[in-house]
């Protein structure tokens, strides 16, 4: 147990609908969803002395505290490495509590993925920055490696050539995550399950990507309201206590493209975020209920069951055929539906559905739950936590 | 603008004689006075928009023209007495507007004329006209002098 | 068509053999009707084309410039081909053929006699030759011979061989290929500098002779800051390998592979593989380096099956 563990909690999350268009500045969405989660923590914005966000955000926190008429902030950052920040904000808002450098963080990520700037496209001028990673984008982009699904496409085909395991799989993720957002009314895919067949009919975005392997695009905010689990006791809702939280970077490590190591299966930085996470909060992967696992693509949710220890190394297929992941199986994995099936919002819209786990208040309500893993962006240097009940 | 006869009468001209070049700037309005006189009236003779929308880089001279200069590069030298009997061309590159056009020439034959025709001796001359872009036209020109 | 000359068979396909039964016929239809000039042949429009032209000889206008006979019986500002003008109907068939552009490549004109105002002209025109397919400096085409004659009261005054060169414009060239530039530094120069010169380069400390790619200023071996390279043998295996679909990339075009090669080396090196069929495509692959020059700038390292 780290000095870390349990001494800070979320108390509150927020959201804007999730769309495909919002209609609106990506900072109205970000200003929606913090002012969304106070108000769901019973506090004001004059309460509000920390905001964190990802370096991705468009939204900076001065912008995002005029909107919420925020008079003074004492903590403020962003996190790098794009879906890997997600935990990291909260991570970071509870060391800032747990340390007394600041009471009330919000965490937020806010943006028009789909109607504005889009993910999935080839980014200009991803090798034009003058920085070390421009100059890593350059042995990727101009040879044509330039989506997020082909960086994770070349994980995956290793990963299928060495654990002899088949594009259908990587389906049983995709088709998990739609049935579970088939009954989240939040969802954009609500009412609208899949079967594998319709997965392995899917067309090939990058192989051995099928479209039905990558998640949606999305237009959205959420926002987490972290303050001491002491202070939590009197806001309206039960604490989701941060019993740990950790970030990790390996060896050789690139932004989606760590091909040099020896071996390209895992990840061995969540691997190190894994180890962290059980070691603060003094629990295993036999003590976790939920997983909240992220799920930009398919194949890396197999890789994290793996990394998180929930099965061994490769045997991610048999926990998947086994029905592991589903709301009644061994580890049910994003009740929500995760990003492929509720919204892509970067890891943070799993972040709160963890809470209401915790609360006890998810539309696909996992019984008695008392520790949930979260993770975030995979393929990247990334994050982890683990959310309890207090 | 017209060139001197420079071609002393009387003698015929020895095979291998070289003609005094024919230098020309072609202006534009040069390219367009020459499509009208001869009635040309196709716009990438006049119409530089035109022109340019259909690829080339400016309006350029037309065939009748090449061919009126080319027998002008040995009238000039051969002087009123001489009478054209044919003009033979070969196109090159285009010669547009801007450009200069240099026509010279050489005697290649010379021999009897051929009964029936006008007396005198048959002379081959062969034509060469470059612009910028290189050989605009080569060709001969066969003429009698008197 | 010219009229009188029945079209080319429907059940002629081969598209050589119907251009020339085309010109067969053609060529048999033998002198289209005579054209009168506009104007008979006088001192005004002598006048203007020796202005225009420069031409001072003092023949002029007394006799004609026999190099202007053409003029008599241009067709004018508002003029067009008669429907039983060879060269019109000759050109149809190769515009319906794809041979749409059109170059004079020949004139050659021969004149009996001088010509003097008040003359009054005509000009009839056959089709005497076309020749092709050739391959010309243009594109494909045929050359297209006809002669005209220029008759004063039927006597013959002049005549003229006329070729054109209708060809099949070649297709554009393709835009120059646009792909993301990788940026280049003093870590990373000697890199693209070798796929420059057709060398793959992997970078190999100066100290310890650790080799190493992607490469970085510092050994993380043994902290040397003295890196040098050595030429690869551009040999190794597939790693492993992706097919892009989905979405178009600039400069390239889908499907195609990207594969994660390693070298005999012991290095990996990320590069398109060109010439393999993205099905057939397996990791242990055998591969060679290939150089995928983008501009006189860049050149991208690439793999080809071995």
């Amino acid at each position: 147990m780290s000095a870390l563990s349990g001494a800070a909690s979320v108390v509150g999350i927020g959201a804007t609908e999730f769309s495909k268009d919002s209609g609106r500045s990506e900072l109205q969405l970000a200003a929606e969803a913090v002012r969304a989660a106070l108000d769901d923590a019973g506090l004001r914005p004059s309460d509000v002395d920390g905001l964190v966000t990802f370096s991705m955000d468009a939204n900076a926190e001065i912008a995002v505290a005029r909107e919420l008429g925020v008079p003074r902030l004492r903590f403020f950052g962003q996190i790098g490495y794009g879906g890997g920040a997600a935990c990291a904000t909260v991570g970071h808002a509870a060391m800032a509590v747990a340390t007394g450098v600041a009471d009330v963080v919000v965490c937020y990520r806010a943006f028009n993925e789909r109607s504005g700037h889009r993910f999935g496209r080839v980014a200009a001028g991803a090798t034009a920055a003058p920085t070390s990673g421009g100059i890593d984008n350059g042995w990727q982009y101009p040879v044509g490696l330039s989506t997020p699904a082909a960086t994770v496409a070349m994980f995956a085909q290793r990963y299928l050539h060495e654990f002899g395991a088949t594009s259908e799989d990587f389906g049983r993720v995709a088709v998990a995550m739609r049935r579970h957002a088939a009954t989240n009314p939040r969802a954009w895919f609500h009412g609208r399950p899949i079967t594998l067949a319709e997965h392995q009919a899917s067309r090939w975005i990058v192989e051995p990507l099928h479209l039905l392997d990558c998640c949606q695009e999305s237009d959205g905010a959420v926002a987490v309201v972290v303050t001491s689990t002491a202070r939590a006791r009197d806001l309206p809702h039960p604490p989701a206590v941060i019993t740990a939280a950790a970030q990790g970077s390996g060896a050789d490590q690139f932004t989606m493209t760590s091909y040099y190591r020896d071996d390209l299966t895992g990840l061995p930085e969540l691997g190190l975020v894994a180890r962290q996470l059980w070691a603060q909060a003094g629990i295993g992967p036999a003590d976790v209920q939920v997983g909240m696992l992220y799920d930009h693509f398919t194949p890396f949710v197999l890789v994290q069951l793996e990394e998180l220890g929930f099965c061994g190394r490769g045997e991610a297929r048999h926990f998947l055929a086994d029905g592991g992941i589903e709301l009644d199986g061994a580890l049910p994995v994003n009740p929500h539906g995760g990003q492929l099936g509720e919204a892509y919002i970067h890891g943070m819209n799993g972040l709160a559905e963890g809470v209401r786990q915790i609360r006890g208040s998810a539309v696909n309500q996992v019984a008695d739950v008392r520790n949930v893993v979260v993770t975030a962006g995979t393929g990247v240097p990334t994050s982890g936590l683990v959310l309890a009940v207090g | 603008m017209a060139a001197a006869v420079t071609r002393a009468p009387g003698a015929p001209p020895a095979v291998g004689t070289e003609l005094p070049a024919l230098r020309l700037d072609v202006t534009a309005t040069f390219v367009v006075a020459t499509a009208l006189a001869t009635r040309d009236f196709q716009d990438v003779h006049h119409d530089r928009v035109a022109a340019v929308a259909r690829g080339s880089k400016d309006i350029f001279l037309n065939i009748l023209t090449t061919t009126g200069l080319v027998q002008r590069c040995v009238t000039d030298w051969a002087g009123p007495a001489a009478v054209v009997r044919a003009v033979s061309i070969r196109l090159g590159v285009p010669c547009y507007a801007g450009d200069e056009l240099v026509l010279g020439g050489r005697v290649a034959a010379v021999e009897a004329a051929h009964a029936g025709g006008p007396e005198g001796v048959e002379v081959l001359v062969e034509v060469v006209g470059r612009c910028g872009l290189g050989d605009h036209v080569t060709g001969t020109v066969k003429v009698v002098l008197p | 068509m010219s009229a009188g000359v029945a079209p080319v068979a429907d059940a002629v396909q081969d598209p050589a053999e119907r251009i020339r039964e085309a010109a067969r016929r053609l060529v048999e239809a033998g002198d289209c009707a005579p054209r009168p000039a506009r104007d008979p042949v006088n001192e005004p429009m002598i006048n203007n084309w020796t202005e225009a032209l420069g031409d001072a000889n003092p023949a002029y206008p007394g006799i004609a410039p026999p190099a202007m006979v053409q003029v008599w019986t241009m067709g004018g500002l508002h003029g067009q081909r008669a429907d039983d003008d060879p060269l019109g109907a000759m050109t149809r068939v190769l515009d319906e053929a794809g041979y749409t552009s059109v170059v004079a490549t020949d004139c050659a004109q021969t004149y009996a006699r001088a010509l003097r105002p008040g003359e009054r002209l005509a000009v009839r025109a056959r089709l005497t030759d076309v020749a092709g397919p050739k391959r010309t400096a243009l594109g494909e085409g045929w050359f297209v011979t006809t002669v005209s004659t220029w008759t004063v009261d039927g006597e013959p005054v002049a005549e003229m061989m006329f070729r054109i060169l209708k060809f099949r414009p070649p297709p554009p060239p393709p835009p120059p290929r646009q792909v993301p530039r990788p940026q280049v530094n003093r870590d990373t120069a000697y890199f693209w500098e070798g796929t420059a010169v057709g060398e793959l380069r992997i970078q190999k400390c100066g100290e310890c002779g650790a080799l190493r790619h992607p490469p970085g200023p510092m050994c993380p071996r043994c902290g040397a800051t003295r890196p040098g390279y050595v030429v690869a043998s551009g040999r190794g295996e597939v790693y492993s390998f992706v097919v892009h679909h989905h979405p178009p990339l600039p400069g390239r075009e889908v499907p195609f592979v990207v594969a994660l090669v390693e070298l005999e080396e012991g290095v990996r090196v990320l590069g398109e593989l060109r010439g393999a069929d993205p099905g057939a495509v397996r990791i242990g692959a055998p591969v060679e380096v290939d150089f995928d020059r983008i501009d006189d700038e860049l050149v991208l390292p690439a793999w080809r099956p071995r």
